[in-house]
């Protein structure tokens, strides 16, 4: 048999996305009396709200109207209770929903959402995370602090209140002491589709389809919101156009409000945001504000770091307090300190509340290791991977948390590598090398990413997946792990189809519905390959360990053996994850094994920068990163080019452009992402350094990773064309020309 | 908000010109609108951002112009003056892309429309809807700006020629009569390669509104210009025709032009804001860059 882990063979959802006949939420057909469903939000980021009224001119009749008072519980079950369904009486942010509405007719629905006023007596919003720590309750009876984390090693590690000095006085006594301030913006997720679903009640319970990355976190909200048995709860994910976080926790809001307004017109509902709601509405990356000092030896030999994280949470908690916690253990970027103090706080302000998005939290903190690096390289003369390359995690090293690398630790190879495939020492070397008004530089970025759930989070997440044996010699894997476009049901098949010893065409992916699949907790955290992925791995092997001992019984095909057994009474496993011995964690000092392993990177950026307009424009790209095993090795190069590139627009262009906690650029027109004509070559090297507990060999988790080294290596090369240092996001041409008259002064 | 309405929409397509003006009239002398509808591609985005038409009202009608041959002419016309370049209304800017006679004798159109939206917008967007819509940020309309293009409309009353001198009056409006259909822009033909630039700076490398485009075409003899038209598309409320800056240029031999005096000239001639794209300071910086880098082409110091 042809194995066909580390082949890349064609994604199975491939052809239908490319025929255009795969079948998205807004795509299926309508079901007999379905309504439409359209929201009426705020419009107002911070007040009281009065009251709502309902223009007579519309006959309201064959329109559904739900409002807070129909919703009880009237709450977002999420790690806090915080977020109403629907906001009563106190407005929080400017997209807060208010009314549903539901109509048959859409544009008398419009016409309808456009006839109903809220009546709002506004308040000056709080908008600053740094001034909401000390502002009045964004919401009342709960503090603005929404979050925080302090992580300690060394010098650092004597207590909360003692540390701040002793990682001061730890300061003092180093040869070279450099400090900066770090921020970063909003960026949305945009994938291709926005969200949308569909729900509908019957005898069964609620039934919900839609475009959905986690449907279990929709499952548990669903059961909460309308007090329901598990089992009448019933969560099917439609074919889904990108998620990158997006649609992690957002459709469970978009859920309750769909089956609300199902519930009270008694059919079903279909609400499909358009984009300019996707994005006001939905989640987005928190803008965090980094301020970072560092002291190391004379000879660059890195000592103690001290950085203090604000990120702006949004209204509500959300998951905010994972995604900051994620931040805090990535800031001490891939290097050794000997003393580390990491103080991690997220803040309340009135807007929209800020989520998952690819990386979640450490893209923040690393683009201020990052940038940081770069400016004690400049302090130290020195050339900057040459610093990097010096102080670089290996083995036997412990990070700020105090994990012990013990195995699978690549990042020297990646820095080598991208370095040789670029050519960046001579082009550094050479220095920028400017043709007419045209500026061209390189800089470098290097870093890890954490795979799978923080510290002890897989052990408490038990994640399960199951693999049926099937008649005619097949196997169906059941897992809630999706495809939201990245390719996991093509590589989960790859992964079960080696491990029974099977063809690739033997193996079947179950539609994604919760009442048919196991709960493999969440797709995020880079964790679907290599923690379900192990999780399937396991569960065919032991299916093909029964196939097999029955053909030692009897003889036989797989597929004869297969079939008695399956004539004798159903042939499954359901496994669930058991995390490595070695993973320990403790919740309480935040020490220990942070993530069971990282994945290493190296990103270098060229670019060229015209001195009149100060335009940036990308024009090589290498990298090389540490994948583990590449089970697939196109999409596993998919993932990190297309994160790349996502990580070239939060660095150039993306910007939520703000007004009084309103978004001025919700359009694609304004908010401005990469396109195709945007992207450069990428020289993409993987570098395969096994995880000993990861599926097909030894793959990580590398989902996420390649959204962190972009921007501060797109910084790096424009600094090194430039002269032109810029420690806030994103690197625009207007914020350039203006730190060029602050150098020229 | 309201792209629901469409479904209640009348597309009609006229059979002929003179019954199209005609039509227009009609419903112009009732007070009803008329659309004329060319490539979509700002009408359409128009309607996505307009409020839902309150029931009961009569909606509009919509008259696809695409395919109406009197407005699909791209041809060099001969006479008494000089070659004359005719681009009909509803030709798109891929029309202008691909046509020999344009990039030969018309380049700075053809540099234009490849940096109009991207290519799924170039196929459907045309000059006349461009010219229209009359947005400052239109790069169509800075390259006719900077050809001093003749603008001819039609309507009951017959056609007329508008100079792009006379054209614009404010910000989104023209001297064109609400009842006159485009029908074509006409452009004396500048010299078999003349110098020309077109430099558009946006926030990306396509499907970008500019924050600043230049468009301009110059003859230069003996040192001195002799023919002299800029366009410049985001920097004030009309399409910035900047004349102070062609006063300049044509008041002197170019080499006896400074940096300093251009930078002062455009700073006369435009008057850029802060928005969602971009901030006045940026604009302005640009302009002058683009100004100077123009003029430097043309034989201009520093
Ligand atoms: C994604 C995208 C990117 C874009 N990028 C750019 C860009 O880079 N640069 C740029 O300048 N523009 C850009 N635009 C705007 C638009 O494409 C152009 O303005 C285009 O020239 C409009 O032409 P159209 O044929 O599509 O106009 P339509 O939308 O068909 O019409 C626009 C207006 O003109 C009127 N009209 C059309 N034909 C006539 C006629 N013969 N007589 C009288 N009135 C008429 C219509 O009634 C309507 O009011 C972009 C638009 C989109 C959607």
């Amino acid at each position: 048999m042809q194995p066909s882990v580390g082949v890349s063979v064609p994604r199975v959802d491939g052809a239908a996305k490319v025929a255009g006949t795969a079948l998205y939420v807004d795509d299926l057909p309508p079901l007999p009396g379905e309504l439409h469903g359209v929201t009426v939000r705020s419009r107002v980021a911070r007040g009281r709200l009065r009251g709502v009224t309902f223009d007579p001119a519309i006959d309201w009749s064959d329109v559904t109207i739900v409002r807070a008072e129909d919703v009880t519980p009237n709450v977002v079950a999420l790690i806090v209770d915080d977020q109403p369904v629907l906001a009563a009486d106190v407005i929080r942010h400017a997209y807060e929903p208010v009314v549903l509405l539901a109509c048959a007719d859409r544009a008398k629905l419009a016409r309808a959402a456009a006839a109903v006023t809220l009546e709002v007596d506004p308040l000056p919003p709080i908008l600053d995370p740094e001034a909401a720590l000390s502002a009045d309750a964004v919401v009342e009876g709960r503090s603005n602090l929404q979050k925080r984390y302090l992580i300690t090693k060394g010098a650092a590690d004597v207590g909360d209140e003692a540390s701040l000095a002793a990682i001061e006085a730890a300061l003092a006594g180093c040869e070279v002491v450099v400090r900066g301030r770090y921020t970063t913006t909003h960026q949305e997720q945009l994938y291709l589709e926005p969200q949308g679903l569909i729900a509908r009640w019957d005898d069964h319970g609620v039934h919900v389809v839609g475009s959905i990355q986690c449907p279990y976190y929709v499952h548990k909200a669903l059961t909460k919101g309308f007090d329901l048995p598990a089992d009448r709860v019933h969560v099917t994910q439609a074919v889904t156009g990108g998620g990158f976080g997006g649609k992690e926790e957002y459709p469970s809001v978009l859920a309750l409000h769909a089956a609300l307004l199902a519930r009270k017109s008694g059919r079903p509902v279909r609400m499909i945001y358009d984009r300019k709601e996707d994005l006001e509405a939905t989640t987005k990356r928190h803008p965090a504000i980094c301020d970072v000092a560092t002291g190391c030896d004379r000879d660059g030999t890195l000592r103690v770091l001290a950085m203090r994280v604000v990120m702006d949470g949004g209204a509500y908690v959300t998951l905010t307090p994972v995604v900051l916690s994620r931040g805090a253990l990535h800031a001490a970027g891939a290097y050794r300190w000997r003393d580390a103090r990491i103080e991690a706080l997220a803040a309340a302000t009135n807007t929209p509340p800020n989520g998952a998005f690819r990386g979640f939290g450490a893209p923040q903190t690393i683009w201020a290791i990052e940038r940081h690096l770069d400016a004690v390289a400049r302090e130290l003369g020195r050339d900057p991977l040459d610093l990097r390359r010096q102080n670089l995690l290996t083995i036997g090293d412990t990070t700020a948390t105090g994990q012990k690398l013990a195995f699978s630790v690549a990042g020297l190879e990646c820095l080598d590598k991208a370095r040789a495939d670029s050519g960046y020492d001579e082009k550094r070397r050479r220095g920028p090398v400017a043709t007419g008004r045209v500026a061209r530089g390189i800089g470098a970025a290097t870093f890890l990413h954490g795979a799978g759930f923080t510290g002890s989070g897989e052990r408490n997440l038990k994640g399960k997946a199951a693999v049926d044996l099937v008649a005619g010699g097949r196997l169906l894997i059941r897992t809630g792990s999706t495809d939201i476009g990245q390719g996991t049901e093509t590589v989960f098949r790859q992964i079960v189809a080696d491990a029974a010893g099977l063809p690739i065409g033997a193996v079947d992916y179950a539609p994604v519905c919760t009442t048919h699949v196991p709960d493999s907790g969440p797709t995020v955290a880079s964790r679907t390959i290599m923690i379900v992925g192990s999780i399937v791995e396991s569960a065919a092997r032991k299916v093909a360990a029964r196939v097999a001992a029955e053909r030692d019984r009897a003889g036989g095909t797989f597929a004869e053996a297969g079939d008695r057994l399956i004539a004798a009474g159903e042939v499954t496993e359901l496994v669930q994850y058991v995390s490595p011995d070695y993973v320990k964690w403790d919740d309480a000092t935040y020490k220990g094994d942070a993530y069971p392993v990282f994945a290493w990177s190296c990103f270098i950026a060229e670019v060229d920068v015209d001195l009149d307009t100060f335009e940036t424009t990308v024009v090589g790209f290498w990298s090389a990163t540490d994948v583990g095993r590449a089970v697939n090795p196109v999409l596993c190069v998919g993932q990190i080019e297309g994160g790349a590139l996502q990580a070239l627009g939060w660095a150039l262009t993306e910007e939520i452009v703000w007004k009084d906690g309103l978004i001025q650029n919700p359009r694609l027109t304004n908010y401005i992402i990469p396109t195709a004509l945007d992207a450069p070559h990428m020289t993409t090297a993987l570098i395969e350094e096994p995880f000993p507990f990861g599926p097909g060999g030894g793959a990580k988790g590398i989902g996420e990773l390649p959204m962190d080294g972009g921007a501060p290596a797109v910084a790096a090369a424009i600094e090194h064309a430039t002269g032109l240092s810029l420690g806030a996001l994103p690197l625009s041409p207007e914020r350039l020309l203006a730190a060029s008259r602050r150098n020229a002064l | 908000m309201s792209l629901t309405d469409l479904e209640s929409y009348e597309l009609l397509h006229a059979p002929s010109l003179a019954a199209l003006v005609a039509l227009v009239a009609d419903r112009h002398a009732s007070g009803l609108h008329t659309v004329l509808l060319a490539g979509g591609t700002d009408w359409l985005v128009e309607q996505e951002s307009r409020p839902p038409l309150p029931s009961g009202v009569e909606h509009p009608v919509v008259l696809d112009v695409s395919r109406m041959p009197e407005l699909r002419a791209l041809e060099v016309v001969s006479g008494e003056g000089g070659d004359r370049l005719r681009v009909g209304a509803a030709v798109t800017y891929l029309e202008l892309r691909r046509s020999a006679v344009v990039g030969e004798r018309a380049p700075l159109l053809a540099r234009m429309a490849a940096d109009v939206g991207a290519l799924q917008i170039q196929a459907r967007g045309t000059i006349g809807g461009n010219l229209a819509t009359a947005s400052p940020a239109a790069d169509g309309v800075a390259a006719l700006a900077a050809l001093d293009a003749d603008v001819l409309v039609e309507s009951v009353r017959g056609r007329r020629t508008i100079p792009f001198s006379a054209l614009q009056t404010g910000y989104k409006t023209s001297t064109r009569a609400p009842d006159e259909v485009l029908v074509a822009v006409e452009i004396a033909l500048p010299s078999r390669g003349a110098p020309f630039v077109w430099r558009k700076v946006a926030a990306r490398r396509a499907q970008a509104i500019s924050k600043v485009a230049l468009a301009g075409v110059a003859e230069v003899e003996d040192g001195r210009v002799t023919r002299f038209g800029v366009g410049m598309a985001s920097v004030a409320p009309v399409t910035a025709r900047l004349p102070t800056v062609r006063a300049l240029a044509l008041s002197r031999p170019i080499a006896e032009i400074d940096a300093a005096s251009v930078d002062r000239a455009v700073e006369a001639d435009v008057s850029p804001i802060d928005d969602v794209r971009s901030t006045r300071d940026y604009r302005l910086h640009c302009a002058k860059a683009l100004v100077r880098a123009w003029l430097r082409q043309l034989g201009a110091r520093g």
